[in-house]
């Protein structure tokens, strides 16, 4: 939590006056610098507190693992959009991207586990580097280019995994489901990818995406080569989305071309709950695993509540709006 | 200033809306009871509990009807105490929350419609080492330690494809319509499919399209496969609304009705009486709805310590030129799936009663 106030934004021209509330005092600035994560924060609290309600086991390690295993795919789905869209981009293809590395995966696990992730990762990674190119070079709209890429992948994870299928050594799935020697396994992947996502933020290419984002001429004019930097965004991007391909595999134990397909969306909707703006160079990366972690305990929440299954949805919708609307009248404030 | 305040009533808002949400679960989290919370007396009335991976479609409708009927009769009974539906809507990964969130609320008997046939694997065997009788029923995982009840897909594709091969007498080009890619159901039935018109060297795969099994999308890929090749002698169709939506493109451009296969699909069985006379012939099955039915009285026969199969295989029902009119109900919306009740000593007998 020691933030610089960098980490908001990079880009000086868009960067909030310091000083807003006059006198406001140093915790109050930090509050303010950190409006995300803070009121992110507060709902996870009230939401695990409610939770614990229903299920008294919630704070014992099982459940910690089981929940975390559940997660995981979604808070890295989730980090993978939200490096496009910090980047100004957004990627439509992440669903079927993060169901080839679960295919891809699944396909050669058997032959060794190690192999089966370099593999998986190089194609979620080349994926990501082709959307890059098209989208910097071609200068086409992201939206327009992964949409197109969602359907090209879908077809290729088609051609890799006819039908569900594929498997991975249960030992693995044991471990990843159940913990490995009582460590949480996925709870220690989230830990490891923020702290690798932290490492590439303080470098120069971690610098020059909020910049891209926030104002991609302006970046330009002082020197940055963007569309390296935008190719270099959704190649990182293939990184996290392979890493929730490779987890869903292990959780699974399979393949399912099919099963990415709701990632695309639900990446989207934990990104913008987590202030990542659709315009690009606003957001932080722990807010984005904040929101879904958020959405995730949100929707098995509403199973324990045993609210009709039409009526679950309502709910999920309604609580998604309400906390978007919070962002918006936020960041309208901060921009005027 | 006002940024802020706005930004405070947002928040305030929010947040109520979490904790009502809250407030409603906990009554009904209330009422439903979890008993003695002692599992050892066989005769205690069960919790039930159904995860599904598409409730809105009206097949799942009707289904969720019958069973819900059944529920009804076996609370009369005293043998259920509460009955919950969890739908997943698509979402595959939602499901495994769903059965886990059910296995941690200590349900006695999980039924499951499994929205993949190796993903919930892993949950599904978790339940069952956790002591809960889950039992799988119309789209079917590949676990063998769970209750599987449904009908041979692969059954399904070499019948019609049998019929149509005979129907051709053994020569001419056909579409083949098939559903959604990747999708073991569809695999299955077009594998049966395939085996069976191997028997069959004169006959032409003009086309293979793949459609989702709804009748828009699929009026829409018919349409351009048969604009390539209007010279079609049948159409091998692995679902109803793909029927319907080929037929209906035949009858539209007032073309040779051809032979084309099919299921219970209110809105083909319709269009299939109409033409009739006009030379259109059909075979058609169905993936019976009843399927939930017997899945709900092997579990609880189950629970209750009886001994049940663990595969039970449903025989596919036949729907022909001569027993249509018992199929067809000219009075109901197209998008239903009508079905003649299975009599319950025939469900009996299937789950080894």
């Amino acid at each position: 939590m020691t933030d610089q106030p960098v980490t908001e934004r990079s880009v000086p021209a868009r960067r909030a006056a310091p000083g807003g509330g006059a006198g406001a005092g140093r915790f109050g600035g930090f509050l303010r610098r950190n409006l995300d994560v803070t009121g992110l924060c507060a709902l996870l609290v009230i939401l695990l507190a409610v939770y614990s309600q229903y299920d008294s086991e919630l704070f014992t390690p099982s459940s910690i693992t089981i929940l975390s295993a559940q997660f995981l795919p979604l808070i890295l789905a989730a980090m993978g959009q939200s490096t496009v869209m910090l980047a100004g981009g957004i990627d439509l293809s992440l669903g079927a991207v993060l169901a080839l590395a679960m295919a891809v995966f699944a396909v050669r696990a058997e032959d060794g586990v190690a192999v089966a992730a370099v593999l998986a990762l190089a194609a979620a990674v080349s994926t990501g580097v082709a959307n890059g190119v098209l989208v910097a070079y071609a200068g086409l709209p992201p939206i327009i280019v992964t949409l197109a890429a969602s359907f090209l992948w879908g077809g290729v994870t088609l051609v890799v995994l006819p039908q569900p299928g594929g498997s991975v050594p249960s030992g693995l799935v044991d471990a990843y489901n159940n913990g490995w020697n009582g460590l949480a396994l996925p709870f220690v992947v989230v830990g490891v990818v923020l702290l690798l996502w932290k490492t590439v933020r303080t470098t120069r290419f971690g610098l020059s995406l909020y910049a891209v984002g926030g104002n991609e001429h302006g970046a330009y004019a002082s020197g940055i080569g963007t569309r390296t930097v935008k190719i270099g965004a959704y190649g990182l991007a293939g990184v996290f989305v392979g890493l929730a391909g490779i987890g869903l595999a292990i959780q699974t134990g399979s393949g399912d071309a099919t099963i990415g397909t709701p990632y695309t969306l639900n990446s989207i909707a934990a990104s913008v709950l987590a202030g990542v703006s659709f315009f690009g160079g606003v957001g932080q990366m722990r807010a984005t695993v904040l929101a879904a972690l958020l959405i995730g305990l949100l929707t098995n929440l509403l199973l324990f509540t045993g609210l009709s299954p039409f009526y679950q949805l309502i709910m999920q919708g309604a609580v998604l709006i309400v906390a978007i609307a919070v962002k918006t009248f936020a960041t309208r404030e901060r921009t005027d | 200033m006002i940024g802020r305040f706005t930004r405070a009533v947002v928040t305030v808002t929010a947040l109520g809306t979490l904790a009502a949400t809250a407030a409603c679960g906990v009554d009904s989290g209330d009422s439903s009871g979890d008993g003695d919370g002692t599992s050892g007396a066989k005769s205690k009335a069960l919790k039930v509990g159904w995860s599904t991976i598409y409730l809105t479609p009206s097949w799942m409708q009707q289904t969720d009807k019958m069973i819900k009927d059944d529920v009804a009769k076996l609370k009369g009974e005293g043998k259920i105490a509460d009955y919950k539906v969890f739908n997943a809507n698509g979402d595959t990964s939602q499901q495994i929350a769903q059965i886990r969130a059910m296995i941690q609320q200590k349900y006695d008997v999980i039924l499951v419609d499994a929205g993949s046939s190796t993903a919930l694997n892993p949950v599904v065997e978790q339940a069952a080492n956790a002591g809960i009788t889950v039992v799988n029923f119309d789209s079917l995982v590949t676990s063998e330690k769970v209750v599987r009840v449904g009908t041979d897909q692969k059954e399904w594709g070499r019948m019609m494809g049998q019929w149509l091969g005979d129907k051709l007498g053994g020569k001419g080009k056909i579409i083949a319509f098939n559903g959604p890619a990747g999708v073991a159901v569809s695999e299955e039935r077009w594998q049966g499919a395939e085996e069976a018109l191997k028997k069959y060297p004169g006959i032409k795969i003009a086309a293979n399209v793949h459609s989702e099994y709804n009748l828009a999308p699929a009026a829409q890929a018919f349409a351009s496969a048969y604009s390539a090749n209007p010279d079609i002698d049948g159409v091998f169709s692995q679902g109803g609304a793909l029927s319907a939506a080929a037929l209906q493109t035949l009858v539209k451009q007032k073309k040779k009705l051809v032979p084309i296969t099919g299921e219970n699909y209110n809105g083909f069985l319709k269009l299939w009486q109409q033409h009739g006379k006009d030379g259109f012939s059909s075979l058609s099955t169905a993936q019976p709805n009843y399927l939930g039915v017997i899945a709900l009285r092997a579990a609880v026969a189950k629970a209750g310590g009886a001994s049940v199969p663990n595969q039970i295989m449903v025989p596919l029902p036949k729907i022909t030129d001569e027993n249509l009119t018992q199929y067809v109900k000219p009075d109901q919306p197209d998008d239903s799936y009508p079905i003649q009740e299975l009599p319950q000593p025939e469900i009996d007998k299937l789950i080894g009663k």
